[in-house]
């Protein structure tokens, strides 16, 4: 799995790509985390799904710690743009009502600080 | 002089072991350090010196205090030469595999000429070349030896790192099996009720389990479910939840109250952040009455005993383990005589083939409506064989559990 970065004004956007399975959740996490301990602050972080094809509990489990992280950083924490698969994921866990789930990166963008 | 002269200190010195001489000889030739080291270049600095003179001698018309003083030089380099090959003997441990060894017989051809012959025999100290290459040999010699060091060093840590890590396994293998152990190899005897279970675990220690609980009430509680990642983690987080759900279970009849409970109590032990998806029901076995409650598991399917496959769609809360507080509503369904409840993990839909393609919830349907009409022992296999075939060569990433229950079979 591949993961790019862009630094906006006010956010930082997180695209992962491909398949978020158990081996790449490791490395999925220590990006995240690094967002929060780095020097500078990621504004809102924004998890743009539209790249992601798959994920597995061990990849949900990223997701719940990046929202945990970004709650004690007093941070904004979305997400946008889930594929079908993906959504269907977020959707029987049971993330998709407590996370923060936009259609878009423009309605994530926009709406500021969602719920965490 | 003849070559007799040779072993008589051998025996003199062999007797004296553990004497001053024996130390000597240990320091100049045995021994490592910076005597052994100067006396070998010593040694060396002499074969060159040596080898040089005998072509310096072999110039026409060299004046006469030339050759005296190379005649004086050539007894005392024999003289140093004699000294080291006494020293030699008396390092050496074995004295006879020494004199007739290689190196035992060059070092004794470049002294041996002067012994019988004297100053004369120039031509034959030419033998002494012969010491140059023995430097060279020992050289290589000492090459290999520390590249034999070398190799033994670390085949003793690989060999240490082989153990531990067999060590490891073995232990994980042990806490694997005691995962295994704690789930319910039987169906509890109730009547009108038949069931079988089979989990096919990943290479690593994953956190999938069933359970059968016997209520106090007669009704018995059916729970499956998956723990977030792999390890031994989940399998701790695994054992701390089917004992929380368990002891829960026998006192809460509600299913959506009893995960309620199992969630914030898990949420309190929570350190890894890790997270269970539960799915949980009590089945009446007198009137074939389902209550369940779902805590973001897979929907579970209901085949009638018509061959049709219903999904168990109630409304589910969020995974277990994740957030206190959260809510779990409960639902009923009733079943009819000759229905089929099949429970799974995600580790059937979501096993991959060579392809990287998904064995999906839609093929799981498919066998279980074909093929749902038997015992439920024959549908676990069924399936099981079906997704195992579907994987192929693929390396399995997640465990692999299934449930089935019948009710109100003949």
């Amino acid at each position: 799995m591949n993961v790019r970065l862009e630094r906006l004004d006010r956010a930082t956007v997180v695209i992962p790509e491909g398949r978020l399975d158990f081996d790449a959740a490791t490395d999925f996490q220590k990006q995240l985390e690094g967002l929060f301990t780095s020097g500078t602050p990621p504004g809102a972080v924004i998890i743009d799904c539209g790249m992601l094809e798959y994920v597995s509990s061990a990849g949900l489990r990223v997701f719940l710690l990046g929202a945990k992280a970004a709650q004690k950083a007093g941070v904004a924490f979305a997400i946008c743009d889930l594929k079908p698969a993906v959504r269907e994921v977020f959707d029987l866990s049971g993330f998709s009502r407590v996370l923060a789930v936009h259609p878009d990166r423009a309605t994530a963008l926009g709406q500021g600080p969602g719920r965490t | 002089m003849t070559l007799t002269v040779v072993p008589g200190p051998v025996r003199r010195v062999a007797a004296a072991a553990g004497s001053p001489v024996q130390a000597l000889a240990d320091l100049l030739i045995v021994g490592r350090g910076p005597y052994a080291r100067a006396f070998e270049n010593l040694i060396l600095g002499l074969i060159i010196f040596s080898v040089a003179s005998i072509g310096i001698e072999s110039i026409p018309g060299l004046p006469e205090w030339a050759l005296s003083a190379l005649h004086v030089a050539e007894i005392v380099v024999v003289a140093v030469f004699t000294f080291e090959y006494v020293m030699r003997l008396i390092a050496a441990k074995n004295k006879f595999a020494f004199i007739f060894s290689y190196q035992g017989l060059i070092d004794l051809l470049a002294i041996a000429p002067f012994y019988l012959v004297g100053l004369d025999a120039r031509w034959l100290r030419a033998l002494r070349l012969l010491r140059l290459l023995r430097v060279l040999k020992l050289q290589t010699h000492i090459l290999e030896t520390v590249v034999e060091e070398r190799t033994r060093e670390l085949a003793e840590k690989n060999a240490a790192l082989e153990t531990a890590q067999a060590q490891l396994k073995a232990e994980l293998e042990v806490a694997r099996s005691l995962q295994l152990a704690i789930l319910p190899s039987a169906f509890p005897a109730t009547p009108g009720c038949d069931a079988a279970a089979r989990m096919i675990p990943a290479t690593t220690m994953g956190g999938d389990f069933y359970d059968y609980i016997e209520l106090p009430t007669g009704e018995v509680g059916l729970v499956i479910a998956d723990v977030s990642g792999h390890g031994v983690p989940a399998a701790f987080f695994m054992a701390v939840a089917r004992t929380n759900l368990r002891e829960r279970a026998v006192h809460h009849i509600d299913p959506g109250e009893c995960l309620a409970q199992t969630n914030d109590s898990l949420c309190a032990q929570n350190p890894m952040d890790l997270f269970v998806t539960v799915f949980y029901c009590v089945l009446d076995p007198k009137t074939g009455a389902l209550r369940y409650a779902n805590g973001g598991h897979n929907p579970p399917y209901i085949r009638r005993a018509t061959g049709e496959v219903e999904t168990l769609s109630g409304a589910g809360g969020l995974v277990l383990g994740a957030l206190p507080g959260a809510k779990y509503p409960t639902h009923t369904v009733q079943l009819l005589r000759g229905d089929r409840l099949v429970l799974y993990t995600d580790g059937v839909t979501e096993a991959f083939n060579p392809a990287e393609e998904l064995y999906g919830a839609p093929r799981l349907a498919d066998e279980v409506h074909v093929h749902g009409g038997g015992t439920p022992a024959a549908l676990v296999e069924r399936i099981c064989r079906s997704v195992t075939n579907f994987a192929g060569t693929a390396p399995q990433s997640d465990d692999i559990t299934l449930t089935v229950l019948t009710w109100g079979a003949p």
